[in-house]
């Protein structure tokens, strides 16, 4: 066991570590020129002060909450903070920083991360819920909503588990195991699926910018879809 | 643009990149972490396979000029530009990877300035860089006239055939001089290989297989591109299609009509095919004159590995070739092709590795990042081959009118079958999902570190005393057979006796005074981690009393300490512990990093190589800096020993 939580620490996790990297640069690339080729002049006249603005009130949505889905919108977004505070700097995940990429960064202290932790698992119980509970989410959600919640959910359940040896009910390696393996099952899944808005989130307000709709297209749209007599 | 055109191509791409992350890695970390190569065999897969083998297969310019322009068969005209299409690509991918192979690669434009004239690399240097730039010039008007550069255009087709004939001499000059190469090393080359004649089997067996090669690429690309000029109409096609796609497993002997440029391609197959007969012929006599009939009659590896390697080459391709049925089928004359290109490159890796190195008992085996490179650049050449193909009239009047790809904005994470719809019909993602994938993988898998850490990949050999009192040591480090004698007493009693063994023997283990380098200096190219781990977290519980196993018994913080960050950096001093066992203690704690011991090719050097170059100044002996001082086999050799006797493995690489 002890071998293959070596090889999941060390190749495996650089392996992972870098196809997400890789992966999410892509998308970001593939954004930027998209937008300088395809949309160039457009590009000029933009309205920046804009974007960023909208850009930045999205990062914290307090302005964007709808009646109704107040309580969903408001957990969905708590649920970042741990989701980004604990893999980024907890103590024993800095050592990983440190180790692969030279890098030293502030830790947080166990108190919190374990609150933190404990805090983004109940917040993904109550999405979980909260999409299989409320219809109106379950008709939106889609299978891979539910998988991807609970990809996330693994990493952090096995690693509140394995570093609590009181309340862990499997034997630590095995734990321990799970975690890393989960977490790079992750990394892995990352940059195909939506889970990629890590980086394309930046690029959200901008693709205003791609579907800017020529005056009439609404119809044409409704033309190709049900037949010329269709109204919009 | 096919299916198969798209698959044919990720392909490519993959070997291309990981090619990439190889060959930085190997600027990176050097020739000795990341390549097999050695003192004992310092050629190897890209010297020979993508030189002397690469530049073989590109004979294409040459030949199909010799044939177009001195012999006038106009109807061999078409492949004059796939031909010298095919010779740059090919001369362009050998020189790249042997950029890669030199040690100093910023260095490639010595020869221009320096010159050996007394070297055949020398010869083949100037041949290949000057043919090269034939080629180039050759080639230009394809891209200037898209340019509209009428009257470069113009002068260049004025000085067209001068430049062919300028062509034709280089490569015939060179072609030979890779042969002679190898006449240089009578008693290394294993004799069923070596005989004088090989500079000439080395010329007619490239140009037989290097029309071989134009062939094969005219009728895959065909194949890809535009079936019916050469397969005939598409009802009577099938057959003979299936055959080339799964490599000849359908009987060659169907036919239906042929396209119109069959015909052209068929006799230039043939003339193919008679001068790799003729090979054969002059391979066979050859064996009858010089005797390698014995050897080859000795039923060793080598025997049937020349056999095999002579049926590819030549005698199944020359007898397919003479079946007439065989020769109307565009699937047999491709097979034909193929087994002459595979058989050639199997030729030169012969001479260069297989027969080469049979005498010293070295086993050569690419590593990873060899196969790499050589491949990588391969593939690349072959990129540029299918761009190049795509939107200049090279294979055919105009390029093939490709068809329009998906648009950028596709991108939908609906679901993962719309994913990958999306994503296969446009170029820039397949490409960008064969690099999110390729690239990691092939860093993971060449990375030295890494590779290090499952296999000790350099392991050094100690030094050896030649007497009991170890008063001279030979040293040999990387098994290179070439020793380096140190006189241990004598430098001892030179540095003041007793007092002087810490000069050398900086670290030593706990209770020892006098370690040897190669206890911890464990490798040839790369670091050492000489820290035990486990060790001392066995040695901690059971000094401190501990009870329970690690990680349990919290062993860990007796040198971690309470923080809970478990790295290098918090670790506690070797010392604490070590205060009183570790001799000699001064430089121990000055050294930076108890943890990794540097390699040894760098321990020697940083130990020798400083002491010497301040006492060159103290004692006024400039030679004292010199590599000569200590690697014996870099002193000028006594005129009795510059002749052509063979010096075992003591001697100095084959060139």
């Amino acid at each position: 066991m002890e071998h293959w939580i070596d090889f999941a620490k060390g190749p495996l996790f650089a392996l992972t570590f870098m196809i997400m990297l890789l992966g999410l640069l892509r998308l970001v690339v593939i954004q930027v020129y998209s937008l300088l080729t395809g949309k160039g002049r457009r590009l000029r006249n933009a309205p920046w002060r804009k974007i960023l603005g909208e850009a930045a009130s999205w990062i914290v949505p307090v302005k964007h909450l709808i009646p109704g889905t107040k309580i969903f919108s408001i957990v969905s977004f708590t649920f970042h903070i741990g989701i980004i505070l604990v893999p980024l700097f907890l103590a024993d995940h800095i050592v990983l920083w440190e180790r692969w990429l030279g890098i030293n960064l502030p830790q947080i202290g166990y108190g919190l991360a374990d609150f933190l932790t404990l805090f983004t698992i109940a917040c993904i119980i109550v999405l979980f819920g909260f999409r299989i509970l409320s219809p109106r989410l379950r008709a939106m959600s889609m299978r891979s909503d539910y998988v991807l919640l609970l990809l996330v959910f693994l990493p952090f359940a096995s690693g509140f588990l394995a570093s609590h040896p009181t309340y862990n009910p499997l034997p630590w390696d095995v734990m321990m195991l799970t975690h890393l393996l989960s977490a790079e099952l992750l990394f892995v899944v990352i940059p195909f699926t939506k889970l990629a808005h890590i980086v394309l989130f930046f690029f959200d307000r901008i693709s205003g910018l791609h579907w800017q709709l020529r005056p009439g297209a609404g119809d044409r749209v409704a033309e190709a879809l049900y037949g010329e007599e269709a109204r919009v | 643009m096919t299916d198969r055109t798209r698959v044919t191509k990720d392909i490519l791409w993959a070997l291309a990149l990981a090619g990439l992350v190889a060959a930085i890695l190997r600027l990176w970390f050097g020739l000795g972490a990341t390549t097999a190569l050695s003192d004992a065999v310092p050629w190897g897969l890209w010297k020979i396979l993508n030189m002397v083998g690469g530049v073989a297969l590109s004979t294409s310019g040459f030949t199909v000029g010799f044939l177009v322009y001195v012999l006038r068969i106009e109807r061999f005209k078409p492949f004059m530009k796939p031909a010298i299409l095919i010779a740059f690509l090919g001369y362009g991918c050998s020189c790249l990877a042997l950029l890669f192979d030199i040690g100093l690669p910023h260095r490639f434009w010595h020869p221009i300035v320096m010159w050996n004239i007394n070297s055949f690399l020398f010869e083949v240097f100037w041949c290949v860089m000057l043919y090269f730039t034939v080629t180039a010039i050759e080639l230009a008007p394809l891209f200037l006239e898209k340019l509209k550069a009428a009257k470069a255009v113009r002068f260049l087709h004025r000085i067209a055939v001068g430049v062919v004939i300028i062509g034709i001499s280089l490569s015939s000059l060179h072609h030979s001089s890779l042969g002679s190469l190898f006449l240089v090393t009578p008693q290394r080359l294993h004799p069923l290989w070596y005989t004088p004649w090989l500079p000439l089997l080395f010329i007619v067996s490239a140009m037989g297989a290097g029309l071989m090669v134009v062939v094969l690429i005219r009728i895959l690309w065909a194949r890809w591109y535009d079936p019916t000029s050469v397969f005939g109409l598409p009802a009577a096609r099938r057959p003979s299609v299936t055959a080339v796609s799964n490599g000849g497993s359908v009987s060659p002997y169907d036919r239906g009509p042929e396209g119109p440029q069959f015909p052209a391609i068929r006799s230039m197959a043939s003339i193919a095919g008679s001068i790799l007969a003729v090979y054969a012929g002059l391979k066979l006599l050859d064996l009858l004159l010089y005797g390698g009939w014995t050897s080859l009659m000795a039923g060793t590896w080598e025997s049937w590995l020349f056999l095999g390697e002579l049926a590819l080459t030549a005698l199944i391709p020359a007898v397919l070739m003479a079946i007439p049925r065989v020769r109307r089928s565009p699937a047999g004359v491709a097979i034909a092709a193929g087994s002459a290109a595979l058989g050639l490159a199997m030729n030169r890796l012969s001479v260069g590795i297989f027969g080469y190195f049979h005498d010293i008992g070295a086993i050569y085996f690419p590593s990873l990042v060899e196969w790499a490179v050589a491949l990588g650049v391969v593939a690349a050449a072959g990129l540029v081959l299918f761009w190049v193909g795509e939107h200049f009239p090279v294979f055919g009047e105009r390029p093939p009118v490709s068809r329009s790809t998906a648009g950028l904005f596709q991108l939908s994470y609906g679901s993962l079958r719309q994913l990958w719809k999306t994503a296969l019909t446009n170029s820039l993602h397949r490409v960008t999902y064969v690099a999110v994938f390729i690239i990691p993988v092939a860093f993971i898998l060449m990375y030295p570190p890494y590779r290090a850490d499952s296999s000790p990949a350099d392991p050094i050999r100690p030094a050896r005393g030649v007497d009991i009192e170890r008063t001279v040591l030979e040293i040999d480090g990387d098994h290179g057979g070439v020793m380096t004698r140190f006189a241990h007493a004598e430098h001892q009693q030179r540095l003041g006796d007793s007092a002087s063994c810490v000069f050398c023997h900086h670290v030593c283990l706990p209770g020892d005074k006098s370690t040897p380098c190669s206890r911890c200096h464990r490798r040839m190219n790369q670091a050492t981690c000489i820290f035990e781990h486990d060790f001392h977290t066995r040695a901690v519980a059971e000094k401190e009393e501990l009870g329970g196993i690690h990680p349990e018994n919290h062993s860990c913080m007796h040198c971690h300490g309470e923080s809970g960050l478990e790295s290098p950096t918090t670790a506690r001093s070797c010392l604490d512990c070590h205060k009183e066992d570790m001799y000699p203690m001064q430089a121990a704690s000055q050294a930076e990093d108890l943890m990794h011991a540097i390699s040894f090719r760098e321990a020697m050097h940083r130990t020798c190589v400083a002491c010497h170059e301040r006492s060159m100044l103290v004692f006024n002996r400039p030679d004292l800096s010199e590599c000569r001082t200590c690697h014996q086999s870099l002193q000028p050799r006594q005129p009795q020993e510059s002749t052509m006797a063979h010096r075992g493995g003591e001697g100095l690489g084959p060139m």
